[in-house]
């Protein structure tokens, strides 16, 4: 499962901040709040593909964590926990969209849809050309995966940003390893069907 | 459409979830079978791009707005909890104190000082009250009337009641009739600070209604 952010020697653990919360206190809360937000955010963004909903998921996610904290056992880590939920309320978020039925998650459908505002953790300082051809490729992989149907954004999402393993992924689905091993394939030929020419020319 | 089992090959040979003989058995597949080749390469190509491109955290817009405003959300909940608990506390009470048998006088007794008004000849121009009659549903409660010259009031007395609750203060009690339907009458108790503490009325058939308020 998703591992906990590394905390500095100095830096109260997730442990104290979880049972000073699970006693009511926001601060500590607030702590939890600042350390995963970055990632809980990127886990909702990669998902829904809107910035605002995004938003306001990750912000869903974290009070539903708040709400249920009398309930969590320290049986697992807080961020697996957490993560769990953001899963959980995202998808739930997706489906409910594809219930609805405005035209998204149409996998034949090729839109280039470029995503605005989410500013990737820098991973460092890289020649301008460089640094605006992968800005553009982020953004073709962004607008790539906004046309995979819920399932199969998931498991993308699952497998390359959170390097879940196939059993991690189906149990947090859920559903059997063989399934997570078929959506995983028809997603990633779907991504490749649309990013063809990137790869092409790359091979 | 490939078999099953060559697309799993294809994703666990991508995502190194073979073992060494696994892998060695499948690569030497690759090399017999050109077509599956390029694409397990190209497919591990996008695999790599996107695991370089799909940052695991990213920067949250107006950071410090999020976490305020799910402060301001968990505030409010805890509000809203002990509001709906103070709330199911009073409703819990009230209906306690309505299931009290000193509580069936009272509802007997606001019965009759309704009968008392409801069966009062309408002669606007006398300013003395003729009563007829009363009734009282609870035989332990009597009813009387007498007219107050002084007051120039007419008067219900009731005996038989059990005395008042220490924390139930009731200091008026107030009788509203409808102008279109005298029939329709409700008794409605105030405490000192002039909120209701119940009120009384009946339905269409003279049943006792009983509203508390709060």
């Amino acid at each position: 499962m998703p591992a906990a952010a590394s905390t500095d020697p100095g830096e109260v653990s997730d442990l104290d901040l979880v049972k000073r919360s699970q006693a009511g206190d926001t601060r500590a809360f607030d702590v939890l709040v600042t350390r995963y937000r970055g990632r809980i955010y990127a886990m909702t963004y990669h998902l829904i593909q809107n910035e605002t909903e995004a938003w306001d998921l990750a912000q869903e996610a974290f009070i539903k964590a708040w709400r249920a904290l009398p309930t969590f056992k320290h049986d697992a880590g807080f961020y697996t926990w957490l993560y769990r939920i953001a899963h959980n309320v995202s998808y739930d978020w997706l489906r409910k969209k594809k219930i609805q039925g405005d035209g998204e998650f149409d996998d034949e459908r090729v839109e280039h849809r470029v995503a605005v505002g989410a500013e990737a953790t820098p991973h460092g300082d890289l020649a301008p050309d460089t640094a605006l051809r992968n800005a553009e490729l982020g953004q073709r992989i962004q607008a790539a995966i906004a046309t995979l149907s819920p399932e199969h954004r998931q498991v993308i999402v699952l497998r390359e940003v959170e390097g879940l393993a196939y059993e991690e992924i189906a149990a947090l689905i859920p559903c059997s390893l063989g399934t997570v091993m078929s959506r995983l394939f028809y997603a990633r030929k779907k991504l490749q069907e649309q990013l063809h020419d990137v790869y092409e020319t790359s091979l | 459409m490939k078999h099953p089992s060559e697309e799993q090959d294809i994703i666990r040979w991508i995502d190194g979830e073979m073992n060494e003989s696994e892998c060695a058995t499948f690569e030497e597949r690759l090399k017999l079978d050109p077509a599956l080749a390029t694409e397990a390469q190209k497919m591990r190509a996008l695999s790599a791009s996107l695991r370089s491109h799909l940052p695991a955290e990213i920067r949250v817009p107006h950071a410090d707005y999020f976490n305020t405003q799910i402060e301001v959300r968990i505030t409010q909940m805890a509000l809203d909890e002990a509001r709906s608990k103070h709330a199911a506390t009073s409703w819990s009470a009230m209906f306690q104190w309505l299931t009290q048998p000193w509580f069936a006088l009272v509802g007997a007794a606001a019965l009759a000082v309704l009968g008392f008004f409801l069966l009062q000849p309408a002669s606007p121009d006398d300013s003395e009250s003729m009563i007829l009659s009363s009734y009282t549903p609870n035989l332990r409660v009597q009813a009387r009337t007498y007219h107050d010259h002084d007051a120039d009031a007419t008067v219900l007395m009731l005996d038989g009641l059990d005395a008042m609750p220490a924390d139930k203060h009731i200091s008026g009690v107030n009788i509203q009739r409808s102008e279109m339907e005298p029939e329709l009458a409700s008794t409605t108790m105030y405490d000192e600070k002039g909120a209701a503490v119940f009120m009384i009325s009946h339905d269409s058939l003279g049943n006792p209604l009983i509203s508390p308020e709060g």
